[in-house]
């Protein structure tokens, strides 16, 4: 068997871009990293499968922890990581779901060519960056009274749209219909909603944007054509999460957990993986107020698309959704953390099991933990939106400034490989302060506009220069695996051709 | 006291010493302002203060780090030349430790500032290490090292 080892760490190939860390110590089950030789490689680098190996404590994890094809260091768990936690006798862990809760992406279509738009995107860019707030403290879309944060927090897009700030047809295309139905406000700080306040309709800054892109490959035409996609188009993809009020409620649950469950922290290997017992009074707030907090960022890339439909509009003289389609393509969370009804080995008592001890399969409710992984539903799933029932839910891949990014479908194998789930990105290669040391913000944004073509605003150059095209792994090849495993299926990609960001 | 920032892949980390806690802790601060702007400028900002309290100095350091960020979002200034005075618990049951603190804040519209998504417990370490003077007389001085989220 073909094995490979990074600083001690062990994996065996299962079979092509399957990689298994074996089950040994205090482990509950095995780790297993989906990545090609040249994405391991990477993936080996830094303490990601330090950290992978490290999430298989947590109590009540079933089936191996998964690191994606983009998987690489967070902190405690790792980014790309998958972990699924019977959520009757497991956990729940805020750091397994991320900081920035549904961090996600969402892609706008247009009936717009890229000849209608060349010529024009220096315009278009000053446009879209003087309308969009981004960076720090420059605001948000709406101002966000006391109404408009339980409003966000309790209903979601559902909100943003009866307040006019959306379509209809904006619900269906969105992960859990723009709405987790569990989702608690109550359960949210009065110091997070603070922060939400001054953020609502926002991009914030680090590796978040906003970027009119072009769609230059199709690769399956039948659902390309199902999600409004064709070659020479002009696309709008808008990536940014639940801002402050996120990152905030997150901590917040972590310090609660710190001194509510020590004694489940101290068996854990990492601080940052504190868990909440499953069924405990904690793990029901924290749930809720992840839901709210899911249903808040949510309305911040509503209100964002609200924002662009009327810049589209002034720029172009025309109705954004009659003259433009500015319809929403779709929207997905890459941090998010959901009760979930999956498939996994048991024992004889029906217990999730792993090894010898699992002797058939059977559905149980768990918690699935996305980290840096996006849903990838196959077609057929009644999660699915019903017109894209038929071939599955789009996945939305953003790629770096210079690379591109792709559009996916829900693959076949996603059930049975990775829990309904794929790649959410390029993945880091370079550190931030090692990406400021070799780029300058003002060269790469000059190099992007006289060599590609791309036109990039920023309220910081140091961030231009963090976000540097170099400083990301190959999204191609990030693609390829997740395309070879039957967990994302290619569907189109896309290339920039203006990007604003904080 | 002195800060650098560290190289983590997706984040950034902050490492820092000081002859004693208290010194630490604005070193950290100090080290939070440098990761989220190149270039504060040297006056502009009224000074605001804070107190925080808790059961351990690193879930101190801790809490004390997520509230400047708050405040960032709040006030929507960037905290600067942070000053603070760390106290151990008294004697009584229940009693934490405490940092009382103030930092002058930067107008976000005189910066160009990027955000600093949250504070990590993520590989933070927080003890004191032998060697140099721990400014109480004795020896040893604090050694930090904080990653944040961006």
């Amino acid at each position: 068997m073909t094995s490979r080892e990074f600083d001690g760490i062990r994996l065996e190939k299962v079979r092509e871009h399957v990689w298994e860390i074996p089950r040994e110590g205090e482990m509950n089950v095995p780790a297993r990293v989906l990545a090609s030789e040249a994405l391991l490689e990477e993936i080996g680098e830094d303490d990601t499968l330090q950290q992978l190996r490290n999430a298989t404590h947590l109590p009540g994890m079933v089936e191996p922890a998964l690191c994606m094809p983009d998987g690489h260091q967070g902190y405690g768990f790792p980014v790309g990581g998958v972990g699924a936690i019977d959520a009757r006798t497991g956990c729940i862990s805020p750091g397994a779901i991320g900081y920035d809760i549904n961090c996600g992406v969402r892609m706008v279509n247009t009936t717009l060519t890229y000849d209608d738009v060349r010529g024009r995107e220096a315009e278009l860019v000053d446009a879209l960056f003087e309308a969009i707030p981004s960076g720090l403290g420059g605001g948000g879309v709406i101002d966000g009274d006391a109404d408009a944060i339980e409003g966000a927090l309790e209903r979601g897009v559902e909100w943003a749209i009866e307040e006019g700030y959306g379509i209809e047809s904006d619900l269906a295309r969105c992960e859990d219909e723009g709405r987790r139905p569990d989702a608690r406000p109550e359960y949210v700080s009065q110091k997070a909603k603070d922060r939400g306040r001054n953020q609502l309709g926002s991009l914030g800054s680090g590796n978040h944007f906003l970027e009119v892109q072009r769609v230059t490959d199709v690769f399956r035409e039948e659902v390309a054509e199902a999600y409004g996609l064709s070659e020479g188009q002009v696309v709008v993809l808008i990536h940014c999460g639940s801002r402050g009020l996120g990152h905030q409620t997150c901590n917040d649950y972590l310090r609660r957990i710190e001194t509510e469950h020590a004694d489940l922290l101290e068996s854990l290997p990492d601080k940052e993986l504190a868990a909440a017992p499953a069924g405990s009074e904690l793990a029901e707030e924290y749930y809720g107020a992840m839901g709210a907090c899911i249903n808040f960022a949510w309305v911040n890339r509503q209100l964002i698309t609200h924002r662009t439909r009327e810049v589209f509009g002034d720029v172009f003289d025309a109705d954004p959704l009659d003259d433009l389609g500015m319809e929403l393509l779709y929207d997905v969370a890459h941090n998010i953390g959901k009760k979930e009804t999956h498939e996994v080995a048991v024992d004889a008592d029906g217990h999730p099991a792993v090894g010898d001890e699992a002797v058939s399969r059977a559905e149980r409710e768990l918690y699935v933990h996305r980290k840096g992984a996006t849903r990838a539903f196959p077609a057929g799933r009644e999660e699915v939106p019903e017109a894209y029932r038929s071939v599955g839910q789009p996945v939305i891949i953003p790629g770096s400034m210079g690379a591109g990014s792709y559009v996916l479908r829900g693959g076949a194998e996603s059930m049975s490989l990775s829990f309904g789930s794929t790649a959410h990105g390029a993945g880091r290669l370079m550190s931030r302060t090692q990406a400021k040391r070799e780029f300058r913000g003002g060269d790469v944004a000059d190099d992007l506009e006289s060599e590609q073509a791309i036109y990039v605003k920023a309220q910081s150059g140091a961030t231009v220069a963090e976000e540097a095209p170099g400083v990301y792994k190959d999204v191609d090849e990030v693609v390829r695996v997740s395309d070879e495993l039957g967990i994302g299926d290619k569907v189109a990609r896309t290339f920039p051709v203006c990007n604003i960001k904080g | 006291m002195t800060y650098e920032l560290r190289d983590h892949t997706a984040d950034v980390a902050v490492e820092a010493t000081a002859p004693t806690l208290s010194a630490l802790f604005a070193a950290v601060a100090d080290g939070l302002t440098a990761a989220s702007c190149e270039s504060v400028p040297a006056e502009g900002g009224d000074r605001f203060a804070i107190e925080e309290a808790a059961e351990s100095r690193e879930a101190l350091l801790f809490d004390y780090l997520d509230r400047l960020i708050y405040e960032r979002d709040v006030r929507l200034v960037l905290p600067a030349d942070h000053e603070c005075r760390v106290t151990p618990p008294g004697n009584a049951a229940g009693s934490a430790w405490r940092v009382e603190a103030d930092a002058r804040g930067v107008p976000l519209d005189a910066v160009s500032a990027r955000e600093i998504k949250a504070v990590t417990y993520s590989e933070m370490t927080l003890e004191r290490r032998e060697g140099g003077d721990d400014g109480d007389g004795g020896d040893g001085e604090w050694y930090a090292y904080v990653v944040f989220d961006v």
